[in-house]
């Protein structure tokens, strides 16, 4: 099964990097990504994942990608009913 | 020339406006800018003889002090020598900042001199880590660095600064300071629904992890365990959290765990799990691990819960918050805690080995009962190192350095060396094997050019002696790529740079030489000659459950070592 997971990040070095190297490292195969912009300072990212090795879930994943830095927002699919807004961790911290 | 500040002087006035006293470090090329601001700044900068060393004596000072640990690195070899240490602190969740040269941003992506992309060779072992591409940005950069490596889960974050960035003079007014940051209360519902777990339960358990000192926690673990009375088993990093010796203390937990701990999580109605992760160490084989247990996990990082085990009562949040808040009605369990205590002695270590060798895990337990309250022990990686865990008794939390997610082999001596500038009052002692001291012997250049007084005890089984255990175990026998008997004379090794060295081989030279050790004024190595075919006991063979143990016992009197 695959699932759709839509971030929103901050444009910072190393970022796109940081997040897909984290999902494959992490048990999943990308199946498909897709880059949008949204202004200056962030981009959009659609990454289709699929569970490779047993005993990894989605929401443990979307966990990890959402404690990365610089990533404002985190739906795992949207297209679903368990999308959640995270909170920007700069914003949490102030 | 102007009076504006280079990025290079922002690098040394921003790290001293933050607080920072000490930096372990080594120069070259890319970094030439940062180390000309650096002379006379009056910054500390120690200059270890190998980067891996500055990473290792980074963390260590780290988890010593409970402050962040600060390294750099040139470009290139000298950044990709710290990757072990900065693995290390990510996998040990130890606030570190590494400060690393690169190449001028016109050389990058030409495979310059000297040139790695370090950034993202560290993508995996870093909280986060930037590329200054603006000299201007170097203030704001380095606070933020600081505050994400201590802010919810600390780690490891590195900043790579190109040398014509670090060259360039800026404009700015940007002071440094270190943004507030609340730690963020646990839910009170989950809190409440913790404590009606507790109140359930028959045979509640304390799981303990590094997080809870690194909370600064340990006092309110304490506390809780006082006013529950609930035992406790701990991980590697947690021994000490609650002192070793406290009755309701059953040991470490896991594959060299204590056969109390592991039947206690074995019997367990209930885990509460405190700042620890479910590692496969600690847990064995994972289903079959607390099979009767219920789950409250309480970590500050979200991630982690249901990570690997399921928690009926996820608890997100600041330990030094929540415990203090935890106040369960517990019920009859005392039965349940005199069972605990009991096979507790009754599977307490015994230290009549036969023979006259030395038997290391008596020589650890008297070293750490000699220091007392003023004992620390940087720890190397093998038998040496769990010998340590499971036979010194440690009376302080932060006490314990030892490299335990990443078990990596060198860091005893740069940590020891590391811990023992930041605690300069307490007896640092660097327990290491003849395997893991090889491995960064160099800093013994370190301590000698400090002068620094950190006790060395290097016990010498003429072998990667855990390697050869388990080739013994579970490869029949079939030894390979383990001895070690052609090590140089350590003891010569170590006056040639100028340590004070002695050797002991019987048991009846301990006591005296453990007493030399700890009066030592001068760095100080004991060099400790043990009998290659001991082995750690007990033991749960990989893959296996925490319930068995394989075990090995002499049945003679007690207490006659
Ligand atoms: C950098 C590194 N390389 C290899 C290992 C694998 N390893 C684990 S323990 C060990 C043997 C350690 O030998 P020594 O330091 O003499 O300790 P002993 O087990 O003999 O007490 C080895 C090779 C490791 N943990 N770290
Ligand atoms: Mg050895």
């Amino acid at each position: 099964m695959s699932h759709l997971i839509h971030i929103e990040l901050d444009r910072l070095e190393g970022s796109l990097l940081r997040i897909l190297g984290l999902i494959e490292r992490r048990g999943f195969h990308i199946d498909g990504i897709e880059l949008f912009d949204l202004g200056e300072t962030k981009r959009g990212l659609n990454v289709t994942v699929r569970v490779r090795d047993a005993g990894r879930t989605l929401e443990t994943l979307n966990l990890q990608i959402d404690r990365l830095y610089g990533i404002t927002r985190l739906d795992a699919d949207p297209r679903g009913a368990t999308a959640k807004p995270a909170k920007a961790k700069q914003e949490a911290r102030a | 020339m102007s009076n504006q500040p280079s990025g290079a002087q922002l690098v040394i006035s921003t790290l001293k406006a933050l607080g920072v006293e000490t930096v372990f470090g080594y120069p070259g090329g890319a970094i030439m800018p940062i180390y000309d601001a650096l002379a006379g700044s009056g910054l500390q900068h120690i200059l270890v003889r190998h980067e891996q060393g500055a990473a290792f004596a980074a963390d260590a000072y780290a988890r010593a002090t409970g402050r962040t640990g600060v390294c750099m690195a040139t470009s290139g070899p000298g950044a990709t020598n710290l990757i072990t240490g900065i693995a290390n602190a990510y996998m040990d969740s130890v606030p570190m900042v590494c400060i690393t040269g690169q190449v001028g941003t016109h050389l990058m992506g030409t495979d310059g001199f000297q040139e790695v992309d370090i950034l993202g060779m560290t993508l995996g072992i870093v909280k986060h880590s930037w590329l200054v591409r603006n000299p201007a940005e170097i203030p704001a950069i380095l606070a933020e660095a600081f505050a994400i490596a201590r802010e919810g889960r600390p780690g490891p974050v590195l900043v790579d600064i190109p040398r014509d960035i670090a060259a360039t003079r800026v404009a700015t007014s940007d002071a440094a300071t270190f943004p507030e940051w609340t730690p963020p209360a646990p839910d009170a519902d989950a809190l409440k629904a913790a404590e009606k777990l507790i109140g359930q339960a028959q045979k509640p358990l304390f799981y303990v992890g590094g997080g809870v000192e690194m909370a600064g926690a340990a006092q309110e673990l304490r506390d809780l365990v006082a006013r529950t009375g609930i035992p406790l088993v701990s991980t590697l990093k947690g021994l000490g959290t609650l002192p070793t010796t406290d009755e309701l203390a059953l040991g470490m937990l896991g594959m060299h765990g204590t056969r109390a701990a592991n039947n206690a999580v074995q019997e367990a109605d209930l885990l509460i799990v405190l700042g620890a992760r479910f590692d496969d160490r600690a847990t064995g084989k994972l289903n079959a691990f607390a099979p009767n247990a219920k789950v409250i996990h309480f970590d500050i990082d979200r991630a982690e819960i249901g990570k690997l085990r399921k928690a009926d009562v996820g608890i997100v949040g600041d330990l030094k918050i929540g415990l203090p808040a935890l106040n369960p009605k517990v019920g009859p369990i005392q039965k349940w805690v005199e069972k605990c205590k009991a096979d507790k002695w009754e599977h307490r270590f015994r230290y009549n080995a036969p023979g006259q060798g030395i038997y290391a895990p008596g020589l650890l337990k008297t070293l750490s009962e000699k220091a007392g309250d003023k004992f620390m022990v940087a720890c190397d990686v093998g038998q040496h190192q769990m010998w340590v865990a499971q036979h010194c008794e440690f009376p302080n939390n932060r006490a314990h350095l030892t490299s335990g997610g990443s078990g990596a082999m060198g860091y005893g001596l740069p940590a020891g060396l590391g811990a023992k500038l930041g605690r300069p009052e307490m007896h640092v002692v660097t327990v290491s094997g003849d395997g893991s001291f090889m491995m960064n012997i160099q800093e013994m250049a370190t301590l000698n050019r400090y002068n620094i007084p950190l006790k060395i005890v290097l016990l010498d089984n003429s072998s990667l002696g855990l390697v050869r255990q388990w080739q013994q175990l579970f490869f029949e026998e079939n030894y390979s790529e383990i001895d070690l008997s052609d090590n140089p004379d350590f003891v010569v090794v170590a006056k040639a740079f100028n340590l004070d060295a002695f050797r002991i081989t019987h048991r009846h030279e301990v006591d005296a030489a453990l007493d030399r050790l700890l009066a030592a004024e001068r760095p100080t190595l004991l060099h400790v000659v043990i009998d290659p075919r001991e082995n750690v006991w007990p033991l749960v063979p990989p893959g296996a459950s925490n319930a068995d143990m394989m075990e090995e016992r002499w049945d003679e009197p007690l207490d006659s070592y």
